[in-house]
């Protein structure tokens, strides 16, 4: 071997070693093990690429939200009318006998209303079945009127007016406002527990307005009137709705029309009160609902319950 | 005896007596850490008379502390009162890590807030899947945020539950490991002499029939299948409220012959139910991880499944949606394909793609990671928790500095050299 003087050329360098096989594409499995290369930590692209929001959420229309919100200050109006008469009964400004013609009249003005309305569902039949129910019905508010007068003799005054306004404000509040109470010809689908409840509180409340009245016809009469309103106004204003939107907007602003007179008439604070309320109602209400929509976040993916596409039938 | 490398505590509501995927596990996973040398120590609330300490095989030691559960085998949350007992025991065994499982463990949630106050390293495994839209899923999001806003590891069972409990705690994917579940399968093996599958094709269901397993879905499909295969019967194992459904279904096609109904199987007796069967069905609507399928798989049975994709390879299951047609398709599909599937070669297969070793070796990885998390003091701690949410997150700081001051108070009225510590009894056979 020669001994390398200085001139000489290095030794070649050692090749580099060949580079690494390239490991297997990482799968979203669970068999198999850790897969080589990769830590059961790796997060790759594909994660939560099945993720979907805000699927099912409804886009809404501030003018949509607003004509229907009619509705709400529809009702609101109707029950501001009948505590209206409430006090004016009580205040022995309204007599026995004009209490029974309004009751008289609107029961004309309802069914009128219900006959021009449901042209294809009333019949006849139906019609006299009606008549009959509200002649039992009516027979029946006259016989019970005596128990109810002397009901909260015993019961402070306050303690009914304290009452009364805690189960009307429940009423409000429980209300179904979609308009289900009334199981209409229509078939509308069978009332929830918390509409169920809100009918109760009002007529318990009618009943406890009644029974401080002076004379056993001031009860029947009022007594009457308050459940023809609370039983079956939703009826005739899901009717009117169906019919025409155009009739339902006019009859919803001639009583908001009626209820501001009557209540300007009686006391100014109240009347400052109600329009707060329904301006709250018809204008704030929607706007905050819609500003309030940007905020929804809804997820659903492959971790949701299936839903079954059949019905279940017991 | 060698010192154990690691001392894990494996905290739950959920363990034996009680049967389940979350109490096999725990109890799996042990019994494969102890084979690797470690020490595993399992606490759990008491089960009727069962309190106290009891062994298990390979001397599993087992906390049975003297709280009874109150509501869905859950202790009563009390924020507090754990704190003693977990102190005591993680002193006593010399633990380094806590392992928690299951969120709709109160117990856990609570044992997995005391150790992060006393300074040990947490891990936690999440076995369900939840909504999002719903009050009950709603607060139990919101107290899984809390209790992983301050943990060093997590670690879900399937690629979906991943997804689902990063969405739903707001971690960090890096910070979740997906560690599959596994399946005993020296327990689970075909049986010696296949059933012949020329003449009658068995068609096995077992699972608890509620509405969530898709016991609605079984209703559909059972009658539909017997009309179009006259050789199919069927197997149905399990109990449950929908168990009138399928009775009232067997009367009303007169399938008394074709459908036997087993009422409720001990889970000692599922693979001699298994072997009598060709085809496994599982219908089940949602599910975190399907156990059921692996141990049919391992015995042999090919599977038809709903929704569980990434479980089993495509040749070993057939899957269809929730659908009463495509599951008839996908059964038209299972039994054109049966004659070509060999139950030993699937049972050998199953044992390389599944085993309760390797989950053992990958949570020991999941260990050591948590071991590397750099400890912090209560204030930088605090700080993660005020991420939660505006108010949560206040209420959170509220909770953990008061769990830190009880925790001063305890060393004080009883010194932490004052707990006496257990040794380690060498089990080796």
């Amino acid at each position: 071997m020669d001994n390398n003087l200085a001139g000489d050329s290095p030794p070649p360098p050692p090749p580099p070693p060949p580079p690494p096989p390239p490991r297997p594409k990482w799968r979203k499995v669970a068999y198999g093990g850790m897969q080589i290369g990769y830590d059961d930590n790796y997060t790759d692209e594909t994660f939560l690429e099945e993720m979907v929001m805000n699927a099912n959420v409804v886009r809404r229309d501030l003018l949509k939200v607003m004509k229907d919100s009619i509705s709400i200050s529809q009702y609101l109006c109707i029950v501001a009318l009948v505590v209206l008469v409430w006090f004016h009964t009580l205040q022995s400004s309204l007599d026995e006998t004009s209490l029974l013609l309004l009751d008289l009249s609107l029961l004309a003005l309802g069914f009128l209303v219900l006959l021009l309305t449901e042209e294809k569902m009333l019949s006849l039949r139906l019609l006299l079945r009606y008549v009959i129910n509200i002649t039992f019905f009516t027979t029946g508010l006259y016989v019970l009127a005596p128990v109810y007068q002397t009901l909260t003799r015993s019961i402070s005054s306050d303690s009914i007016w304290a009452v009364t306004v805690s189960l009307l404000l429940l009423h409000l509040f429980l209300h179904d406002y979609s308009g289900s109470t009334i199981r209409a010809p229509g078939a509308l689908k069978s009332p929830s527990l918390t509409s169920c409840i809100s009918v109760n509180a009002s007529v318990v409340a009618s009943v406890f307005v009644a029974s401080r009245l002076p004379s056993r016809g001031h009860v029947f009469a009022v007594m009457l009137f308050s459940l023809q309103v609370f039983l079956f106004a939703p009826l005739v204003a899901y009717c009117i709705k169906k019919f025409s939107f155009g009739l339902h907007l006019g009859f919803s602003f001639a009583l908001m029309g009626l209820t501001m007179y009557s209540v300007y008439a009686l006391h100014r604070l109240f009347f400052v009160l109600f329009l707060v309320l329904v301006v709250v109602v018809n204008v704030v209400c929607p706007y905050w609902l819609i500003r309030m929509q940007e905020y929804k976040f809804e997820i659903n993916g492959p971790w949701d319950e299936a839903k079954l596409c059949f019905d279940i039938t017991d | 005896m060698a010192e154990p490398k690691l001392r894990v505590l494996m905290v739950s509501d959920f363990f034996f007596p009680n049967f389940g995927g979350v109490e096999n596990h725990i109890y799996y996973l042990s019994q494969c850490l102890l084979n690797l040398g470690h020490k595993v120590v399992v606490m759990t609330h008491a089960y009727g008379n069962r309190t106290g300490v009891r062994y298990m095989t390979g001397g599993l030691k087992v906390y049975y502390v003297p709280w009874r559960p109150f509501t869905m085998q859950n202790t009563f949350p009390t924020v507090y009162g754990t704190l003693p007992i977990v102190r005591t025991i993680l002193k006593r065994e010399r633990i380094t890590v806590v392992h928690g499982h299951q969120a709709f463990s109160t117990l856990c949630h609570e044992a997995l807030m005391h150790a992060r106050t006393m300074g040990y390293r947490v891990v936690f495994t999440d076995h369900s899947l939840y909504g999002f839209a719903d009050v009950g899923s709603i607060h139990m999001n919101k107290v899984l945020q809390f209790t992983l806003a301050d943990i060093d590891q997590a670690i879900c069972v399937s690629h979906t539950s991943k997804e689902n409990t990063v969405l739903r705690s707001g971690l960090a994917p890096g910070k979740v490991f997906m560690i599959p579940n596994a399946v005993d399968t020296a327990m689970f093996k075909p049986a010696d002499v296949r059933p012949s599958s020329d003449d009658v094709i068995t068609i096995v269901v077992i699972s608890r029939l509620v509405y969530r397993k898709g016991a609605d879905l079984l209703v559909e499909v059972i009658p539909e299948v017997c009309r179009l295969y006259p050789n199919v019967r069927f197997v149905v194992g399990g109990d449950g409220p929908k168990h009138v459904r399928l009775e009232e279904m067997r009367e009303k096609h007169s399938l008394q012959d074709r459908v036997e109904m087993l009422g409720a199987v001990p889970h000692s007796r599922v693979r001699s139910v298994l072997v009598t069967g060709h085809i496994f069905l599982n219908s089940s609507l949602t599910e975190a991880f399907c156990i059921a399928i692996l141990e049919a798989a391992s015995c042999g049975l090919l599977t038809v499944s709903t929704r569980v994709g990434g479980v089993l390879p495509d040749d070993m299951v057939v899957l269809a949606e929730p659908d009463p047609d495509d599951m008839v398709r996908a059964i038209e599909k299972a039994i054109s394909i049966l004659p070509s599937i060999n139950p030993e070669e699937m049972h050998n297969r199953m044992k390389k793609l599944y085993s309760w070793q390797d989950v053992a070796k990958r949570t020991e990885i999941v260990y050591d990671r948590a071991l590397k998390c750099s400890n912090r003091n209560l204030l930088e701690r605090l700080s993660r928790f005020l991420s939660c949410g505006a108010w949560a997150g206040k209420v959170f700081c509220m909770v953990m500095i008061i769990d830190y001051l009880l925790w001063r108070l305890l060393q004080l009225l009883q010194p932490d050299d004052d707990i006496e510590e257990a040794p380690d009894i060498n089990f080796c056979n």
